[in-house]
């Protein structure tokens, strides 16, 4: 299982390192070259700002959700997800057409360049680190923190000694992520102006192949030593006593100002955009001519791509989880070379821009012989697209979740005679559960928005709501894309509600 | 497992049956199409081809820059049998690339000997003019050039967003070496660079920044303010075109080619013959604005008219140092990188 997943997230680099090969490209060529290095020191100052805000700003509101009285508590647990379901380049879109003089938020300055990405793509991104963090608060140890408050200790002295080292790896977790997606993305970076490795990728993409392979190449060795590097803190032992009741921290006097902030979030990466998406589909309905329009036909418009999404994505999460979990489960608890590899492999993908992936994913698959040839552009095939692309944000989560299971409770479990398998189904299992599903909802919500690769590879005439937004976007068809972008944020909302949200609760203690 | 989570397991195995079983079909014959031109810009003649032919069609979309890199990887392996691209780079590389096999004589002579490959392995569908749209606002008239080469100057500095890691720019600057040579091309880059032109992604994002004011005009397809105008009418935004055979209005044209892989390459040519139909040109004309090429349809209204344009469909095979050396050009300029 292990092996297969190695040789699944090898795909991209293998393909990389061939194609630049066989077209006459020149790695050591483009590391020296000033207009390859400029690129790609923004590339990383972009990531590293970004996932450093994300990390902040991630952590804070999961806290504040799920141990605070803040003012809509229920409500901002759902949204504070929900940026992550937007697109990076219709949410950049939203964001500029709303600010700056004649706007929505007119006293708000257009986001441009270096300081534009970075607060653009951290209100879109910070769900990375929530998610997995409101997920291990959910699981994290109660009786300690108790402790921590009978000793004599504040509300928040507890949270800052005895809760954080328990979120270090969840934090961990999400913000390599976070850096990684910034790496590859290419939507919002173009569009906010700021010249990174991955737009000199897509601008040679066609004009100069063995330049874009091998600047693809570099950026998947990249990723791949941040991946191998980037280790998992140790984390404090988990709670002896789930069964304590989370601890409520009453915010007395800073309950206006922390709310007001919290929903600020909201508003910035979720009202503004949305409000956008309103008024691009009211405008543009009023003008519209039946045969040009397609938004005439609401329906019709959204119903097959709202299926064909919420199909692909919810099958995508659990083929993720399924796949990563056993790399996950090698790689904390035996630490062998060859899940660690496979661990980090699949880790650097996520750093590829999805057309590169997309293209290495044919590239083998239109090779594969016999009846194996049935599965090019099928189901299964775009399913293990998303896979090999999100799969790092299933087994970040899951590692996280697994590093913080006590070895004493399986080694009991042992000394009682449990088999390997009953001690991960018993033992494991249910403490990892909230981690597994955030990681799950992480590559739900993903797939949902993804563009590239999903045009390359579904079955011909799966057309999803990301594809019917992006194609719109495309030609200019406002409207479409706005109202496209709102189903596919309900969309987004329901399923995170039912798949991620809802059985984290249910499965946390009360 | 809730008895939730099973309703929607179960929902999930049948979706992905149904799947599965919908992909089994008749045995009219098939058109697998990869088309550049997305649903809203070629859809309803699909539809229109596929009912008075009794022919199934089944089509990817995608951009067409990406598509063309998926028929390269694909190679002759690829089950697509007819390429749509929406500007003339996609096709070139495909040609370069020999993916391409010739259309039929009567097919290519539907269209002007400009608006096809010399070599015959492609044609095309319908234009689109380089044009600079500008705010109305914060921008007379009158003082716009008649030439794009004027756009150097300092009255302009700063004020021309070009979106220079798109494919409508880059054909276009590979059609000015194409014509002018590379040198008067380098150096028109190189003066826009020199005058601070910001970079932008792409028309769409030009068209945008141009009708809110952050940009006073930029250089676009003149297609894109054609649609701004729909979505919201109040835009103070219009195209304006240069002089009569300037460089600057060239016409660059969308287009379609059999593919080396085509099943059937009479009735891929049957259906590129049907874009070129007066129905089909029609609709390029009323419903997307863009140039006919063929039928004698007219362009849309207000449009200047076909013979006072350059129609650009260069030769990739013919062209020295190909494609790369657009990138190549545009790269050493600096205007990629300029904001």
């Amino acid at each position: 299982m292990i092996g297969l997943a190695a040789v699944v997230f090898a795909f991209p680099l293998v393909y990389l390192a061939w194609s630049s090969i066989t077209l006459g490209g020149d790695l050591l060529a483009a590391l020296t070259d000033p207009l390859v290095l400029r690129p790609l020191g923004n590339s990383l100052a972009l990531s590293l700002t970004v996932s450093l805000a994300c990390a902040v700003l991630g952590t804070v509101s999961a806290l504040v959700v799920a141990r605070t009285d803040v003012v809509g508590r229920p409500a901002l647990t759902v949204l504070l997800a929900m940026p992550l379901a937007i697109p990076s380049f219709v949410g950049a879109t939203a964001l500029l057409s709303a600010t700056g003089a004649g706007g929505l938020v007119p006293f708000v300055s257009r986001p441009d360049g270096f300081g534009g990405a970075s607060i653009v793509l951290t209100l879109l991104s910070y769900p990375y680190v929530y998610l997995p963090v409101l997920a291990r608060l959910r699981g994290s140890a109660r009786n300690t923190e108790e402790a921590a408050r009978l000793l004599g200790a504040g509300p928040w002295r507890a949270v800052v000694t005895v809760v954080l080292p328990q979120l270090r790896g969840s934090i961990t977790a999400g913000s390599l992520l976070v850096f990684l997606y910034v790496l590859s993305d290419f939507g919002a970076v173009s569009l906010l102006r700021y010249d990174t490795i991955t737009r000199s990728i897509y601008a040679s993409r066609l004009l100069d192949r063995p330049t874009s392979v091998t600047l693809g190449l570099l950026l998947a060795l990249l990723a791949l030593g941040v991946a191998a590097l980037a280790r998992l803190p140790q984390q404090a032992p988990p709670p002896a006593d789930r069964s304590a009741p989370a601890p409520v921290i009453e915010l007395g006097r800073a309950r206006i100002p922390v709310s007001a902030l919290s929903w600020a979030v909201v508003a910035a990466g979720l009202l503004v955009p949305v409000t956008v998406f309103v008024t691009w589909a009211v405008r543009g309905s009023a003008g519209l001519e039946p045969a040009f329009g397609g938004v005439s036909d609401v329906t019709g418009f959204v119903t097959g791509p709202v299926l064909n999404s919420g199909l692909a994505a919810s099958v995508a999460a659990v083929a993720a989880a399924v796949l990563v979990l056993p790399v996950a489960a090698a790689s904390v608890r035996r630490g062998d070379r060859l899940s660690r590899a496979t661990a980090a492999l699949a880790t650097s993908v996520l750093a590829l821009p999805g057309l590169v992936t997309a293209l290495a994913l044919v590239f083998f698959a239109i090779a594969a012989p016999g009846v194996l040839r049935v599965l090019y552009q099928s189901f299964p095939l775009l399913i293990l697209g998303y896979v090999m692309h999100f799969g790092a944000q299933s087994l970040q989560a899951s590692q996280a979740a697994l590093a913080a299971v006590p070895a004493r409770l399986n080694e009991a479990a042992q000394l009682l005679g449990a088999d390997a398998r009953r001690r991960f189904v018993t033992v494991d299992l249910p403490l990892i559960l909230p981690g597994v599903s955030a990681g799950a909802g992480l590559v739900m919500l993903s797939t949902l928005k993804e563009l590239p690769a999903t045009a390359l590879l579904a079955p011909i005439g799966f057309d999803t709501l990301a594809t019917t937004i992006y194609f719109a976007a495309e030609d200019g068809f406002f409207a479409q894309v706005g109202v496209a972008s709102l189903v596919l944020i309900v969309v987004s909302a329901v399923l995170t509600w039912l798949l991620v949200l809802r059985p984290a609760i249910r499965t946390a203690p009360r | 497992m809730t008895p939730h989570l099973r309703a929607l397991a179960v929902t999930l195995a049948a979706g992905a049956v149904a799947t599965v079983l919908t992909g089994c079909g008749s045995d009219r014959p098939t058109l697998t199409i990869y088309s550049g031109r997305t649903e809203n810009l070629v859809g309803p003649l699909l539809t229109q081809y596929a009912e008075a032919n009794d022919v199934d069609i089944e089509i990817r979309y995608g951009g067409s820059a990406d598509l063309a890199l998926l028929l390269d990887e694909e190679g002759d392996r690829s089950p697509a049998d007819v390429f749509i691209s929406q500007s003339p780079g996609p096709l070139g590389y495909l040609s370069g690339d020999d993916r391409l096999v010739e259309l039929p004589a009567d097919v290519l002579d539907l269209v002007p000997e400009d608006a096809r490959a010399s070599d015959g392995r492609w044609v095309g569908l319908s234009g689109r003019v380089r044009t600079l749209v500008y705010n109305t606002d914060l921008v007379d008239e009158a003082d716009l050039p008649d030439s794009i080469i004027d756009l150097t100057g300092e009255e302009y500095r700063g004020r021309v967003a070009l979106a220079p890691s798109n494919g409508s720019f880059q054909d276009f600057v590979t059609a000015f070496r194409d014509i002018d040579g590379d040198d008067t091309a380098a150096e028109w880059l190189a003066g826009m660079s020199a005058n601070d032109s910001p970079a932008y992604a792409n028309n769409t994002a030009i068209v945008a920044a141009v009708a809110r004011g952050e940009v006073d005009m930029g250089l676009v397809n003149h297609y894109y303010n054609y649609r701004q105008v729909i979505e919201e009418p109040d835009s103070p935004t219009s195209n304006h075109f240069f002089a009569d055979g300037d460089i600057g209005n060239l016409l660059l044209v969308t287009g379609a080619a059999t593919l080396g892989t085509a099943d059937d390459t009479e009735l891929a040519a049957d259906f590129i013959r049907f874009l070129l139909t007066e129905q089909a040109q029609t609709f390029f004309s009323e419903e997307t604005f863009e140039y006919p090429l063929a039928s004698d349809v007219e362009p849309y209204a207000d449009l200047p008219p076909l013979t006072s344009l350059g129609i650009s469909t260069f030769d990739v095979n013919s062209l020295g140092g190909g494609l790369v050396r657009t990138e190549e050009l545009i790269r050493d300029s600096g205007v990629d990188t300029s904001g």
